[in-house]
C-alpha cells in the first residue's frame, strides 16, 4: 500500500485503524436504517453514548496501567442512591456532591488495596463491583428511591446548548481532559509505562504505589461525572442501575483499538469504541430487536475485538530475536 | 564450603556406556542440513542474498554476524519458521520445504532458544514429556515405571544430574537449559540448533553445556551454534560461518586454521582493536554500601566506589553478585546496611524513585524482563527516568523530550538512528544502548550500575556500550559493572570484587587476567 504519496496521507496514518470500522459500521447502518440518519435520533445516540463516553474515559486509564476496572457498574448505582437519598436532606448541589464523592471513594479504595497492597485489580474492582451493589442495595432499603421532579435534576442530563445536548458537551471536554491527561502529563506517561513493562516502570524511578493509586482515582473522576449524569437522567436513586456499563468500557474500549493487556490506548480510541457500541445498540433498537438481544451483541463485539488486537501475533513468527 | 550442583562436571557425564545405548543416528561427516544459495526478501531489503550452509552430523558449527547480517533469518528458514524467497534447503541430500516448523521438528531439527520454554511448576519427568503428554489424548502418566527409566537415559546422555520429581523452578540457569536440550534429543533429533545458548550462564554452566554439546557430537548428533562470543566459539566449534550484510564472508571454514582476529574483521568487516583501555583517574567516594545484607542471616557486605572509578563484581550465578549489583542500584530493598551517594543516606531502602532523585543510574540484567517498554518508541523507552525535567508550566513537553533525548540516542550510536522507531524493531545491542541512554540522560546522575550490559549483544555494540562506559566513568560518575563476560570485566574495571555465597571473598586489581578472576570466583587460591 503506498499510502506515503497521497495527500494528507501523514495524518491518516496516525488516526487508529479502528476508526475504519467505525465508518464501516456507521456507514451500514445508515445505508439499510433509514431511521438512523435523523437528527433527533442522532442526538439520541450522542446523549445515551456521552454517559458511556464518560465511563470508557475512565476504563481506558485504568487499562493503559495495566489494570482493568469492574466496579463502574456498582458505583454509578452508589452515586444515584447517594444522590437520591441525600437530596431529600440537602439542596440538590450538595446532593449530586455526595454522590460524586461516593464515587471517587469506590475509585480511591481500589487504587489502596491495587497499589498499596498489590492485589489483582481484576479481583478487587469485581469484588467491588458485587459489594457496592449489595451496599447501595441496603442504603437504598431495597427498592429504587424516587426524587422529587420539582428539584430540577433534569437540568444536566436533558437541557442542551445550541441543539448540542449538555451530555454529549461534557463528554467531549473531558476527551480534551483526557487526552491532556495521557499525552501531556508525567501522570499520563507513566500509566503507559507501568502497563507497558511494571518492572521496568519500578526500575526507572517512577513512583509506582502513587501512580498506580492515582490512576484509579482518576478514573472515578470521569466515571463521576458519568455517574451524575445518569443519575439526573433517571431522577432516581436505583441499586442496580445499568448493570451492562463496566462491561460495556471494556467492549468500547476493546474495538476502540484499546488493548486489554494495558500499556497502549487513547482518548480517540476511546471515542471511536464508544460510538461504535452507541450506533450498534441504536440500531439494535431500531430494528426492533429485544433489548436482551444487545447483551449477545456486546459479548460478540467484545470477543471479536480482542481477536481482532490478537491478530498480529497469530501471524508472528518463531520467537528467534534479532541476534 | 562447595555449594549446589552448578558447580564442577557430574561424573556420569562420561559415562560411556549410557552413551551407547542411543546409537549415532548418522555416520560422523554426513551431510545433515544444508542452504544453498537462499535468498529472503522483506519487501525490498534484502536479508540474505544467496547464503550457503553445510551442517554436518557429530559437528559443531558456529554461525556467526553481527546485528542485521542475517543470521536470525537464516536460522529461521533453517527450522522452518520463515521461507525462503529463493534457493535450495536439503535434509540429508533430499530437498525440503518446511512449512511450519513443527514440520522441521518431526524432520530432526531441533531449535532451543533463548527464552526457556519449560514449564516452571512442573517437574523435570513432567517437562521430559511435556508434548508427549499434549499430544497423547488419553490420560497421563500411565507407564510410568518405564517413562522413568527412559528419563534418566536421556538426563544421562546430557550429564544432566537432577531429580526426576524436582520441579523445574528449582533448577539453576544452566540445568534449565540443559533439560531443554534433553527434551529436544528426545524427539529423534539429528540436528540441534542452539541461539545463545550462554546468554545468561554462568562459567561453570557453560563448561557443563559445552561437555554435553562435545558428548552429543561424539554420538553423532549435529549442532549449529550461533553465539556473539569469539572465546566460546574458539572453544567449542569445529567450524564456522560468519555472515556480513546477508552474505557469507567466511563459509564453513574449519576453526583450527581460521584466527579469532580474521573471525572478528569478518564480522564487523573492518580490522577490530583488542588494546588495552585507557581507565581514568579516580577521585574521592561516591557511591557507598555500608553492612548491607540483602536476607537476614546473610554475610554483612560493605563496598564503596569513588568517582570516575569502574569497579567490577564477578560471581557465579547464585553468588549473590546480581543481587549486590541492584543493592548498590537502590533496586533491592536491604535487611541491613545503609546505602549512600556522597555521604548522603538514599532515603528508602529499594525503592528506585528515591536512588533516581539521589542520582543514581541502572541498567538492570534482563533488559525484557526489567528494562523495556515494549509497544513504545525508542525515545519513550529513554525519557522514562526524566519525565519530571521535560515539563514546561506543568505539560509534558513533547519537543523538549524530543530533543534532549535525540541528543541522548545520537550520543549512544543508536542505529537506525531513528528515535521514534518501536523498540521492539531494534536489535538486542541497540536495546541495550538505549537503557544506556536512558541513563546517561539524567542530568545529575553521580553513579551507574550495570548488570550483563552486554549480555547477548554483538561485538559493535559492545564496543561503543564499553566506551560510554569509559566516558561516562571520564566525566566523573562513579560505575558499578556486574558482569560474567570475564574480558569485559578485567578490561574495564579498576578493580574487580569477587562475590561468593553472598560474601565479598576478594579484590583483585586491574589487569587481572579472566583466568585470575574465574579462579577467584570458583573459590581457587582460598
Amino acid at each position: 500500500m503506498k499510502m506515503a504519496d497521497l495527500p494528507g496521507s501523514h495524518l491518516l496514518r496516525r488516526l487508529p485503524v479502528s476508526i475504519w470500522g467505525l465508518v464501516v459500521i456507521v456507514a451500514l447502518v445508515a445505508l439499510f436504517l433509514p431511521g438512523f440518519a435523523r437528527i433527533g435520533n442522532i442526538t439520541n445516540v450522542l446523549r445515551v453514548g456521552a454517559i458511556l463516553a464518560l465511563a470508557s474515559y475512565g476504563q481506558t486509564i485504568v487499562l493503559i496501567s495495566g489494570g482493568i476496572d469492574f466496579s463502574i457498574g456498582s458505583s454509578v448505582a452508589l452515586c444515584s442512591v447517594v444522590t437520591a437519598l441525600a437530596v431529600q436532606q440537602l439542596p440538590l448541589g450538595l446532593a449530586l456532591t455526595a454522590g460524586f464523592a461516593s464515587i471517587i471513594g469506590v475509585g480511591a479504595i481500589n487504587g489502596l488495596l491495587i497499589a498499596y497492597l498489590k492485589l489483582s485489580p481484576f479481583l478487587v474492582t469485581l469484588g467491588m463491583l458485587l459489594l457496592v451493589h449489595g451496599f447501595a442495595a441496603i442504603v437504598a432499603g431495597g427498592l429504587p428511591v424516587e426524587v422529587p421532579d420539582r428539584e430540577g435534576i433534569h437540568t444536566l442530563s436533558g437541557s442542551d446548548l445550541l441543539g448540542v445536548p449538555y451530555p454529549v458537551i461534557i463528554a467531549g471536554l473531558a476527551a480534551g481532559a483526557l487526552y491532556l491527561l495521557l499525552e501531556r502529563t508525567t501522570l499520563g506517561r507513566s500509566w503507559f509505562l507501568i502497563g507497558s513493562n511494571l518492572a521496568a516502570a519500578a526500575a526507572t524511578g517512577i513512583r509506582l504505589r502513587r501512580n498506580i493509586f492515582l490512576a484509579y482515582v482518576l478514573a472515578a473522576v470521569f466515571v463521576g461525572v458519568a455517574g451524575l449524569i445518569l443519575t439526573s437522567r433517571v431522577a432516581a436513586g436505583e441499586p442496580n442501575l445499568y448493570p451492562t456499563l463496566p462491561f460495556e468500557t471494556m467492549a468500547a474500549c476493546a474495538v476502540g483499538g484499546i488493548p486489554l493487556t494495558g500499556g497502549r490506548g487513547s482518548a480517540l480510541n476511546a471515542v471511536i469504541g464508544v460510538i461504535v457500541i452507541a450506533v450498534l445498540n441504536n440500531a439494535i433498537v431500531l430494528l426492533n430487536f429485544p433489548a436482551y438481544a444487545q447483551l449477545s451483541l456486546l459479548g460478540i463485539i467484545m470477543v471479536g475485538a480482542v481477536i481482532a488486537q490478537g491478530m498480529p501475533s497469530w501471524t508472528r513468527p518463531s520467537r528467534i530475536r534479532s541476534l | 564450603m562447595t555449594s549446589a550442583s552448578n558447580v564442577g562436571p557430574d561424573p556420569r557425564s562420561s559415562d560411556a556406556a549410557v552413551i551407547a545405548t542411543r546409537q549415532p543416528q548418522a555416520a560422523t561427516n554426513e551431510v545433515l542440513l544444508e542452504a544453498r544459495a537462499v535468498v529472503k526478501e522483506y519487501g525490498s531489503t534484502k536479508a540474505l542474498q544467496g547464503a550457503n550452509l553445510v551442517l554436518r552430523a557429530g559437528r559443531i558449527h558456529a554461525l556467526m554476524g553481527e546485528n542485521g547480517a542475517g543470521k536470525s533469518t537464516l536460522v529461521q528458514i533453517l527450522v522452518g519458521a520463515a521461507v525462503p524467497t529463493s534457493g535450495v534447503i536439503a535434509m540429508q541430500g533430499r530437498p525440503v520445504s518446511f512449512d511450519g516448523v513443527s514440520e522441521a521438528l518431526a524432520a530432526g531439527v531441533v531449535p532451543i532458544y533463548q527464552q526457556s520454554s519449560l514449564f516452571p511448576n512442573l517437574t523435570v519427568l513432567e517437562n521430559l514429556f511435556a508434548f508427549e503428554t499434549a499430544a497423547s489424548h488419553g490420560v497421563a502418566g500411565h507407564k510410568s515405571a518405564r517413562r522413568r527409566r527412559s528419563a534418566k537415559q536421556m538426563l544421562n546422555r546430557i550429564g544432566l544430574a537432577v531429580l526426576l520429581d524436582q520441579p523445574v523452578a528449582s533448577l539453576s540457569l544452566g540445568e534449565k537449559q540443559l533439560l531443554e536440550i534433553a527434551r529436544g534429543l528426545g524427539r529423534d533429533c539429528k540436528l540441534l540448533v542452539l541461539d545463545e545458548p550462554t546468554a545468561a550462564l554462568s562459567q561453570a554452566d557453560t563448561n557443563r553445556l559445552f561437555a554435553a554439546l562435545r558428548q552429543l557430537a561424539s554420538a553423532g548428533v549435529g549442532i549449529l551454534y550461533i553465539s556473539h562470543k569469539t572465546n566460546e566459539i574458539a572453544q567449542i566449534a569445529d567450524e564456522i560461518t560468519v555472515l556480513r550484510d546477508g552474505v557469507c564472508v567466511i563459509s564453513g571454514a574449519p576453526l583450527k586454521s581460521t584466527s579469532m582476529q580474521t573471525i572478528v574483521s569478518a564480522m564487523v568487516g573492518h580490522a577490530f582493536n583488542v588494546g588495552e583501555k585507557n581507565l581514568p583517574v579516580v577521585r574521592a567516594p561516591v557511591l557507598a554500601l555500608v553492612g548491607a545484607a540483602l536476607r537476614i542471616g546473610d554475610p554483612e557486605v560493605s563496598i564503596t566506589v569513588r568517582a570516575s572509578e569502574i569497579l567490577g563484581i564477578a560471581g557465579l550465578a547464585g553468588s549473590g553478585a546480581e543481587e549486590i549489583g541492584a543493592m548498590l542500584a537502590g533496586a533491592l530493598a536491604c535487611s541491613r546496611g545503609v546505602l549512600s551517594v556522597n555521604g548522603r543516606p538514599v532515603g528508602r531502602s529499594g525503592d528506585r524513585a528515591t536512588a533516581v532523585a539521589a542520582g543514581i543510574g541502572y541498567v538492570p540484567a534482563d533488559r525484557s524482563v526489567d528494562g523495556l517498554f515494549p509497544g513504545h518508541d525508542a525515545l519513550r523507552n529513554a525519557s522514562a527516568s526524566v519525565l519530571d525535567h521535560l515539563t514546561k508550566f506543568g505539560l509534558l513537553s513533547r519537543s523538549a523530550e524530543s530533543i534532549r533525548l535525540s541528543a541522548a540516542l545520537t550520543n549512544v550510536s543508536l542505529t537506525p538512528n531513528q528515535p521514534r522507531r518501536l523498540i521492539d524493531e531494534f536489535s538486542g545491542g541497540n536495546q541495550q544502548k538505549v537503557l544506556l541512554a536512558r541513563n546517561l540522560a539524567v542530568a545529575d546522575i553521580k553513579a551507574l550500575v550495570l548488570v550483563e550490559p552486554t549480555r547477548g549483544v554483538d561485538v559493535g555494540a559492545r564496543d561503543i556500550i564499553h566506551d560510554r562506559i569509559l566516558m561516562a566513568a571520564a566525566e566523573g560518575l562513579a560505575v558499578v559493572l556486574v558482569s560474567t563476560d570475564l574480558e569485559e570485566l578485567t578490561s574495564l574495571s579498576h578493580r574487580v570484587a569477587i562475590i561468593r555465597d553472598r560474601r565479598l571473598t576478594t579484590e583483585l586489581p586491574r589487569l587481572s587476567s579472566p583466568a585470575a578472576v574465574a579462579g577467584a570466583m570458583l573459590g581457587e587460591n582460598q
